[in-house]
This record gives C-alpha cells, sequence and structure tokens, in this order.
C-alpha cells in the first residue's frame, strides 16, 4: 500500500516536473533570436508569407496565450508540428524513438552482461590478471572515440571479415522481400511476433555494431562502478561468514555479495541510458541508424523549435520514470531502504 | 583416551606485508574434544581470530600458513583441495562472529540466508530446506521461527541476530564451533543468554566449542579448558579449573591478578605490565621474556615448549623444564 502511494506521489512529482520542463524550453525557445515563421516559409520568403505563417502558427497572440494553446495540444497528445519539415512530430517520433530505444536497450543489456560480470570478477581476482586486463578494457572503452571505435569496427566487421552489415536497420533485401510489420516500432519484437525470422537475424545482425559501439562508454564505467562498490562489500563480514558457511564462490559473488553492491551500478546505467536517448549522435550517424539524436541534432540545426522542446519533453519523461524506476528497484533490492 | 575432534600442532601463519612479514602465529598447538568447550584467551592482537579462521581455512590474504597442521578427525585439513575444504566448512566446522549485525547479510531474509546454506550442504527442496531452517531457529531458542524466517536482520535485536547466526552455523550438522568474541557486542543480559545457549548446544548435541574470547568471567563460567595465546603463542593449557587455581606461567599469572574484583569482568585484558611483542619483529627466545619478571638468560636465548606440569595442564616456560633440565 505504501508503495502505491509513493509512486503516486512521485508520478504526480513528475507531471509538475514535466510541466516545468516545458514551460522553461518554451520560453527559451521564445526568446532566442531566430523567427519560426520565416522558417516555416522557407528561404527567400515574401513579407505577405511570413505575415500568413505568423498568423497560422498564433505567433500574432500574446506569448502566454499561445503557451496555453501549446499546454493543450500536449495533454490531447499532439506535440505540434515541424517547422522544416511541416510533418506532426508525433509521427517522426514513432518512427525515430522506437529505433533509439531498441539501439539504446540491447546496448545497455551488453553493459549489464559485459559490463558486470568483469567489474565483479575483477574484484574477486583483486591486482590479479584478470583485474588488470578488466582496468586495461575499462580505460580503453571510456577513452578511445566513438567514431574511431565506430569505423573501426565496421571495417573489420563488414570489411574485412564480412560477418555483419555496415549500417541501418535492416538491409535491402529484408525490405523488399521480408518486410517488417511495425507493431511496436523494435524490430527485434516485431519481427518475433510476426515470426519474420530471416529479418529478425537481419535486424539483429544490424543492431549488434551499433548498440555496442553505443555501448563502449557504459561498459567501461559499468566495470569499474561495479568493481569499486565489489571491492567494498567483499570486506564486510557477512562475506567472510558466507564462506564460513561454505558457500560456493560463485553464490557468494553473484548473489549474496552483487545484491548488496548493485544499486550505483544501476545508477550510472540509468543515466547512460537517458544520455544515449539523444546522446548517440555519433553512433547513428556513422551506422546511419534513423533514431532521436540524429533528428534532434538536424532540428538544432534548422532551429526547429517544435522538435527541440519535443524531443526534450521526450527525454524529460524518460528521466523521470527512469529515476521512479531506479527508486523502486532499490527498495525492492534493500529493505533498509525507506520511501520518503 | 577420547580422541581429539580438532588438533592443532605448531600452526604457523604470516602475513606478508609491505612493512615486512608479520609473524602472527607463531606455533599454536591444542586439542579441541569432542562435546567441550575450550577457551582461546589473550589480549588484542595475539592472534586468536587468526587462529580460529584458519580452522576453517580463511585465513586471510596476504595471510599464509607457513607452518605446522590443523588435524580433523585425524585428517590434515591444510592440504585438503579446495572443494573438499568448502564441505566441511559449515558441514562441520561453522563459525559465528563477534559482531551478528554485520555478519548477516543485510539485503536477504533470516531463512533466505539460512536455506542458501542448508541447501549448499544437503540435497532438499525449497519446502524440505525452510522446514528444517524453522526447525534449528527453535533449537536455538527463537520464538516464533516461522516468523523469524521472513525478516530480515536489522529488524532483528543483537541477541536474536546472534542466535540466527549461531542457527544458521549448526544448520547442517556442524560438529565444531568456532565463536569469535560472540558476545562481546551484546548487553550483559543477552550476553549471558547466548553464553547458557553455547553450553545447552555442548550438552544436548554434544558440540564442540573454541570460544574465543578476551574476557576471564567468561571463560569461567563456560570453558572446561582455556588456552592462553600470547604474541601466537600457546603459553598454558589445561583445564579451567587448574588455570585458574593454580596457574603457572608468568603470563597467565599476570592476567589473573589483573581481575582484582568480580566488577571489573568484561573488561579486555591489560594484564601485565609492557606491551605486545610487534609481529614484524619478535624477540628471540621466549616470546615473553622483555615483560617477564623472571626471564634469565636462558629465556633470551632458548623458546620454551609446551610441557605437561600436572594432567592435561601444559605450560611453556622454562620455569617449569624438568630439573636436570634447568
Ligand atoms: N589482514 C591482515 N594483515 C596483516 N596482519 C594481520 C591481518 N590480520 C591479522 N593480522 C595480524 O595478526 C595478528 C593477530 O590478529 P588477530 O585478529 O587474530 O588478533 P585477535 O587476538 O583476534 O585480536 P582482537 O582481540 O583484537 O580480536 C595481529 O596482530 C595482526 O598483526
Ligand atoms: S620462559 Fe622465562 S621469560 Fe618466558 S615466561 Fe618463563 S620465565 Fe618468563
Ligand atoms: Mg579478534
Amino acid at each position: 500500500m505504501k508503495v502505491w502511494e509513493y509512486i503516486l506521489r512521485r508520478l504526480l512529482l513528475a507531471v509538475l516536473v514535466i510541466f516545468g520542463v516545458s514551460v522553461v524550453t518554451f520560453f527559451i525557445a521564445r526568446v532566442v533570436p531566430s523567427d519560426p515563421a520565416a522558417l516555416w516559409v522557407g528561404p527567400r520568403p515574401s513579407p505577405d508569407q511570413i505575415a500568413a505563417a505568423r498568423v497560422k502558427l498564433g505567433l500574432d497572440r500574446p506569448l502566454y496565450i499561445q503557451y496555453f494553446y501549446y499546454l493543450g495540444n500536449l495533454l490531447r497528445g499532439d506535440l505540434g508540428v515541424s517547422i522544416k519539415t511541416h510533418q506532426p512530430i508525433v509521427r517522426d517520433l514513432r518512427a525515430y524513438l522506437p529505433a533509439t530505444l531498441e539501439l539504446v536497450l540491447v546496448g545497455m543489456a551488453m553493459a549489464v552482461f559485459i559490463g558486470i560480470p568483469l567489474g565483479v570478477l575483477s574484484a574477486a581476482r583483486r591486482n590479479r590478471f584478470l583485474d588488470h586486463f578488466s582496468r586495461l578494457v575499462a580505460v580503453a572503452s571510456v577513452s578511445i572515440p566513438t567514431f574511431w571505435l565506430g569505423l573501426l569496427l565496421q571495417l573489420i566487421f563488414f570489411g574485412q571479415l564480412h560477418w555483419l552489415p555496415i549500417s541501418g536497420r535492416v538491409s535491402i533485401g529484408t525490405a523488399l522481400y521480408r518486410p517488417i510489420q511495425t507493431v511496436t516500432g523494435f524490430y527485434l519484437v516485431d519481427t518475433l511476433i510476426t515470426r519474420n525470422w530471416p529479418a529478425f537475424r537481419d535486424a539483429l545482425t544490424h543492431i549488434i555494431l551499433p548498440a555496442f559501439t553505443l555501448a563502449t562508454y557504459a561498459i567501461g564505467l559499468t566495470i569499474r562502478m561495479t568493481r569499486s562498490t565489489m571491492v567494498e562489500v567483499l570486506q564486510e563480514k557477512y562475506i567472510v561468514a558466507a564462506r564460513a558457511a561454505g558457500l560456493s564462490e560463485r553464490t557468494i559473488l553473484f548473489r549474496l555479495a552483487l545484491k548488496n553492491a548493485i544499486v550505483p551500478t544501476l545508477t550510472v546505467l540509468a543515466l547512460s541510458f537517458v544520455y544515449s536517448l539523444t546522446g548517440a549522435i555519433l553512433v547513428e550517424v556513422i551506422f546511419s541508424w534513423p533514431g532521436l539524436g540524429s533528428y534532434v541534432t538536424s532540428a538544432i540545426i534548422n532551429v526547429d523549435f517544435p522538435v527541440i522542446i519535443a524531443v526534450t519533453l521526450v527525454v524529460t519523461v524518460f528521466y523521470v520514470l527512469i529515476n521512479l524506476v531506479l527508486d523502486l528497484v532499490q527498495v525492492v533490492l534493500d529493505p533498509r531502504v525507506v520511501l520518503k | 583416551m577420547r580422541e581429539p575432534l580438532i588438533s592443532v600442532r605448531d600452526l604457523q601463519v604470516h602475513f606478508h606485508t609491505h612493512a615486512g612479514v608479520v609473524h602472527a602465529l607463531n606455533g599454536v598447538s591444542f586439542d579441541l574434544y569432542p562435546g567441550e568447550i575450550l577457551g582461546l584467551v589473550g589480549e588484542t592482537g595475539c592472534g586468536k581470530s587468526v587462529t580460529g579462521l584458519a580452522l576453517l581455512g580463511l585465513i586471510p590474504p596476504p595471510g599464509q600458513v607457513v607452518g605446522g597442521e590443523i588435524r580433523y578427525r585425524g585428517q590434515n585439513i591444510l592440504t585438503l583441495p579446495p572443494a573438499q575444504m568448502r564441505a566441511l566448512r559449515g558441514g562441520k566446522i561453522a563459525m559465528i562472529f563477534q559482531d551478528p549485525a554485520a555478519a548477516l547479510n543485510p539485503v536477504f531474509t533470516v531463512g533466505e540466508q539460512i536455506e542458501l546454506v542448508t541447501r549448499r550442504h544437503r540435497r532438499m527442496g525449497r519446502e524440505a530446506a525452510r522446514r528444517q531452517a524453522a526447525e534449528v531457529l527453535r533449537s536455538v531458542g527463537m520464538p516464533e521461527p516461522e516468523r523469524i524466517l521472513d525478516t530480515y536482520p536489522h529488524e532483528l535485536s543483537g541477541g536474536m541476530q546472534q542466535r540466527v547466526m549461531i542457527a544458521m552455523a549448526l544448520s547442517c550438522g556442524a560438529e565444531v564451533l568456532v565463536a569469535d568474541e560472540p558476545t562481546t557486542a551484546l548487553d550483559v543480559t543477552i550476553q549471558a543468554q547466548i553464553l547458557d545457549l553455547l553450553v545447552d548446544l555442548k550438552r544436548t548435541r554434544g558440540l564442540s566449542i573454541l570460544l574465543i574470547t578476551h574476557n576471564l568471567g567468561v571463560v569461567a563460567e563456560t570453558c572446561d579448558r582455556v588456552a592462553v595465546l600470547y604474541a601466537g603463542f600457546i603459553v598454558e593449557t589445561g583445564p579451567t579449573g587448574a588455570i585458574f587455581q593454580s596457574m603457572k606461567h608468568p603470563y597467565t599469572q599476570g592476567l589473573l591478578a589483573a581481575i582484582p574484583h568480580p566488577s571489573s569482568r568484561g573488561r579486555p585484558l591489560q594484564a601485565v605490565p609492557g606491551t605486545v611483542p610487534d609481529g614484524l619483529q619478535l624477540p628471540p627466545g621466549c616470546l615473553f621474556h622483555p615483560r617477564c619478571p623472571f626471564a634469565w638468560d636462558r629465556c633470551r636465548q632458548e623458546r620454551p615448549v609446551l610441557r605437561e606440569v600436572a594432567d592435561g595442564h601444559q605450560v611453556a616456560c622454562h620455569l617449569y623444564a624438568g630439573e636436570a633440565e634447568r
């Protein structure tokens, strides 16, 4: 019961945060010296055209009225129209957001399944070979420039080995002969539920390189964060007690110790996740991945404020939700944590 | 003559630190018989905990056993393969610690922790493990064991936590319990209850307990025999009565003289003037000679060995060497 009350309270708070963010971004958008009406009309507009666009976009009305219209639309799920492309933003997001989410989620899964075990084992074998090795991996993965790594991986796995495709979400062949029916927009999920196996395979091979490139930084952080908390936890008396009880090293490391050490790692992963929603631009460009990063970057270049605001709101929603989930996970993991 | 369950001979443990080699144990020898409580006493840093951990093969790095042997039922456990040693730990030899709050995993329920141990050592299903966990909790005098299974350690009092630790230690039918200062962190009434429980377990189950403590009052009340440790070396061992009434070693005499009044019971041992030798640089000859009022030339050159002075009462001191030798 208490938990539901807490979730409800946090969700209300989230609505406030999102409202606040919408206000701030909206007004920033209006004070920046650029003319949306001129952008809307396109290159070399006539004054009449601009004036007409101004009325059409409602820019002739007072700012607070504009905001209330905007908010009203927002509540109806309408994020407005791109000034540049004149496309409804919701439609764009429906294409770009799942692409990005899929990429980021696969990347985070890699960070979890590579980073956490390496972190745990290097804490357990402190200052031995595996630890030095994983330190090297971690340092390399946070310091290698993304674009360089992306190109290198393309060179190796596409150019030399011909194992993996170079770019895009699926190959042209799949698009033509085994088209993916969009249900969720996540190709891996959609191909699974429609049992489109060749397309699933194709989507999977396409996502490996970009997801790994995106995940390297998170992998490095995860290794180091997991290692450092695990090193602390492994010195606790209850670990000695678990050894004294004859429990296996695997149980001790991956069950008894890890549950005590996981929260900082999850925090790092959550932050990487949110960051990657828009921060994956380099990866998206290198691998021609039609994601949110490229979308918002071109919006920024074009001063396409409705798009910038909409993406900001989407990221805010994710940020708020992820934090809520993180807090709840913490409660589940540690009975001593009390919800405030 | 009964066979000892555990027999430690000339155990030597070194810690290889940056500052140099710390000589933590320098010849620890004692026997632990079935169904007895042996008290291991000595000042702080004399190697009590290291001795206890050694019995479970758990000397922490950079520590290393460099000599001697530990026999369990005649088998030298120092040479056992890791898998067999692990089966012994918790299965036959178990350990409980000074601070039960720290020795219990805070994020697992009491039941989960006990079941993990029982299922590690005996093949059984979830249900059976849970029933067994409740049973073992009841056997250590825990009220409402079923409810306790679903609680987390921080919801229990210190005394209850220590009972849980004992339950966990015994859940696989351990024969030997190493109890490292099991009551030091508890308040006095709870302390007495836990000690009563240990004595009770000895009587009813025939459990053998190595009771590590620096509280001589505890020793007098609960232990059948005592071993006195000084600088990682057993200087005297014998039946509790003999040690308290006719202690022989100058160090033991100092220890006991330092309890002038029953009210000082429970204070840490600070017995004899001078300080414990630094493990990095041990004195030659008798380790106690720099502090010993009786020391003479021989003490500075030759390390004494344990010699029987009365039935089951052994002392390592040149004062009690045979007349001829002396
Ligand atoms: N991890 C370690 N690294 C280096 N030296 C150690 C380590 N653990 C123990 N020692 C050495 O071993 C000696 C014995 O330590 P031990 O913990 O057994 O003492 P103790 O008798 O249990 O003391 P206390 O009454 O304070 O618990 C210490 O003096 C210390 O120098
Ligand atoms: S051997 Fe010598 S120095 Fe050591 S305790 Fe006996 S009398 Fe004292
Ligand atoms: Mg100790």
